[in-house]
């Protein structure tokens, strides 16, 4: 019986984490969090460095609100939401600026931005103060993951078309003889990010991986 | 207010008074936890945030001075010595943007020409302000004198990036500001 | 604080080339979202304009007057974003309390302008760039005013590519993207304007 339960609760876990990833994709299913989407990704490094960030936030926050569940009022809950939110925010903001600057500065200000990332506050108030900690961990974890694979995604994109090379965290991957001569800078610029990333999703579409409209 | 069954209080009077009173305490007692949180973390991390400046000039001036066996911090600039000889001078300017502060570290030699502008961080927009990092652009100021620091269209030999005017004019008149300066106090020093 | 940088460089360069949307990607929600309708366009515009000038004067008089002089600036985000959800709380109140006109025309769009990046953006900008409150002032109206330049662009496009004929993948949001980086790039044709 115990064992039973046991089993469960972890399926249970797997699933909200795997849910968070494909099905409830946040930037290519639910379309939220779109500016850091477009803005950082103009490098790998950028995104990883923002999907760390989203990760440590979204967590943060899911694990302190679940927790707090049954003692918040329902009429401050919002208020509560984003005090707790903002806190996480101002300490990864400052723990970036002391042990990884130039990270935060090439995050600049969308890195305080993460505090109205539609995605973190809507975990807390769709998932995170119905739910037990363990679930919200899981919830954090997948949706933050799925973030960060898609931030990737458009990023992978961006760096080897505007830079004609890919590197991570200054170890060249590889890099395309004419293309890293010549590169196409227009794609590291912001009418790229918005090319790429709508490109990105109509393909998604043709490929049957997202519902048309 | 679906909560508020979960604060379990004995009398109805009682009920309604907290019921409009809790939010309120609950609110606040979390904004209190909040900013102590964020104090004793910023107090932590600001002596830190200091040295990696520190850390970073550092490591520029050994870059643009590689001879550069010690330095000396005297006030507003640092004097390079290599052995027991002065080597050159280095500075930090901030200039004025577009996004914001860009700040700066310029080598220059014992006759005042610069030996290397490095931009320390900037805020500038990506892909078209940024660009002042390129060495392409920072190369230009390689050997200049005063007079000569200014874009070209004022009579200068520094080429405004395409597209990012203000971002070249804000580092070629801050450096021009301030190296102006540091050569009166060397000066006068001396 | 600094005064270098004059009053119409700042409201030039936020209006046409750190546009809001295009070039900093803020408030894009709203953006794609609001953009289907001219008239829906021209009143959000103005929502955000309207708090966002509040919320910079509000947030510059705490920068240069609370957080600088008590060496806290890392404060900031907590301190704006509280202030900002205030803020809005407070206009939309006294518009439904004075103006019920006015109410029906902006209202809706005020409870969705707290988690507008746009807003924080712009009090985060100019608290990153220094600006005095006059600055200030004048950054977030252009900020505004370019915001609602590039909504009305777009959902003039939008109402005519309704009726336009397009691929099925393409639907929507995809092809919204695709013009707006198209949008993105005219803009970028500013940068040489100052």
């Amino acid at each position: 019986m115990n064992q039973l339960k046991e089993t469960t609760t972890g399926k249970k876990f797997w699933v909200e984490f795997a849910k968070g990833i494909i099905i409830t994709n946040p930037v290519f299913v639910l379309v939220l969090g779109l500016c850091p989407t477009l803005a950082v990704t103009s490098s790998i490094d950028n995104a990883l460095g923002m999907g760390a960030g989203v990760i440590f936030v979204l967590l943060g926050s899911n694990i302190i609100i679940s927790l707090i569940r049954k003692i918040t009022p329902a009429m401050v809950r919002i208020p509560v939401f984003i005090v707790v939110i903002a806190t996480f925010v101002t300490i990864l903001s400052l723990v970036f600026e002391a042990y990884i600057p130039p990270l935060y500065e090439s995050l600049g200000i969308y890195l305080a931005l993460i505090v109205v990332n539609c995605i973190i506050l809507g975990r807390a108030e769709a998932f995170a103060q119905k739910s037990s900690v363990l679930y919200s961990i899981a919830d954090a974890l997948g949706i933050g993951i799925g973030f960060t694979i898609s931030l990737l995604i458009v990023s992978f994109f961006r760096e080897i078309l505007g830079t004609g090379s890919l590197s991570v965290f200054g170890f060249t991957l590889f890099s395309i003889p004419v293309l890293s001569e010549t590169p196409m800078a227009f794609f590291i610029m912001p009418p790229g990010a918005f090319l790429v990333l709508g490109l990105l999703l109509a393909l998604f579409r043709w490929l049957g991986v997202l519902k048309n409209e | 207010m679906e909560k508020e069954n979960n604060t379990d209080r004995k009398s109805a009077g009682s009920k309604i008074l907290a019921s409009k009173i809790y939010p309120l305490v609950f609110l606040v007692v979390i904004v209190l936890i909040s900013v102590s949180l964020v104090m004793v973390i910023g107090n932590m991390t600001q002596a830190k945030i200091a040295g990696q400046r520190d850390a970073e000039i550092l490591k520029q001036l050994n870059i643009i001075f590689p001879e550069m066996t010690d330095f000396k911090y005297l006030d507003q600039y640092y004097e390079i010595y290599a052995g027991n000889d002065v080597a050159g001078f280095a500075f930090t300017v901030t200039g004025k943007g577009y996004g914001g502060d860009i700040n700066m570290l310029a080598g220059i030699d014992t006759n005042y020409n610069v030996k290397a502008l490095t931009i320390l961080s900037n805020t500038e927009t990506p892909g078209l302000g940024t660009r002042i990092e390129e060495s392409a652009f920072t190369d230009q100021f390689k050997g200049l004198g005063l007079q000569d620091i200014s874009l070209s269209k004022d009579g200068g030999k520094i080429d405004a990036i395409t597209g990012a005017t203000i971002s070249s004019k804000a580092v070629t008149d801050a450096l021009r500001g301030q190296l102006e300066e540091i050569i009166e106090i060397i000066k006068n020093g001396n | 604080m600094n005064n270098s940088t004059s009053l119409i460089t700042i409201f030039i360069g936020m209006v046409l080339i750190n546009n809001m949307v295009l070039a900093k990607f803020l408030g894009l929600c709203p953006f794609f979202g609001v953009s289907k309708k001219l008239s829906n366009a021209i009143s959000m515009g103005i929502a955000v304009t309207l708090v966002m000038l509040l919320a910079s004067l509000a947030t510059s008089v705490i920068y240069n007057y609370i957080l600088v002089p008590f060496n806290v600036e890392f404060m900031n985000i907590i301190i704006y974003i509280v202030v900002i959800a205030s803020l809005v709380q407070i206009v939309e109140i006294t518009i439904r309390r004075t103006n019920i006109l006015l109410y029906n025309a902006l209202g809706i769009y005020l409870p969705l302008i707290t988690t507008n990046c746009a807003v924080l953006g712009i009090t985060i900008i100019n608290a990153s760039a220094g600006y005095s409150i006059l600055q200030s002032i004048v950054s977030a109206t252009g900020a505004g005013v370019g915001f609602t330049l590039v909504l009305i662009i777009m959902s003039g496009i939008r109402e005519r590519l309704e009726v336009a004929e397009i691929p099925k993948s393409m639907r929507g949001l995809p092809v919204a993207f695709i013009t707006a980086a198209f949008l993105a790039l005219a803009f970028m044709g500013f940068g040489g304007l100052l």
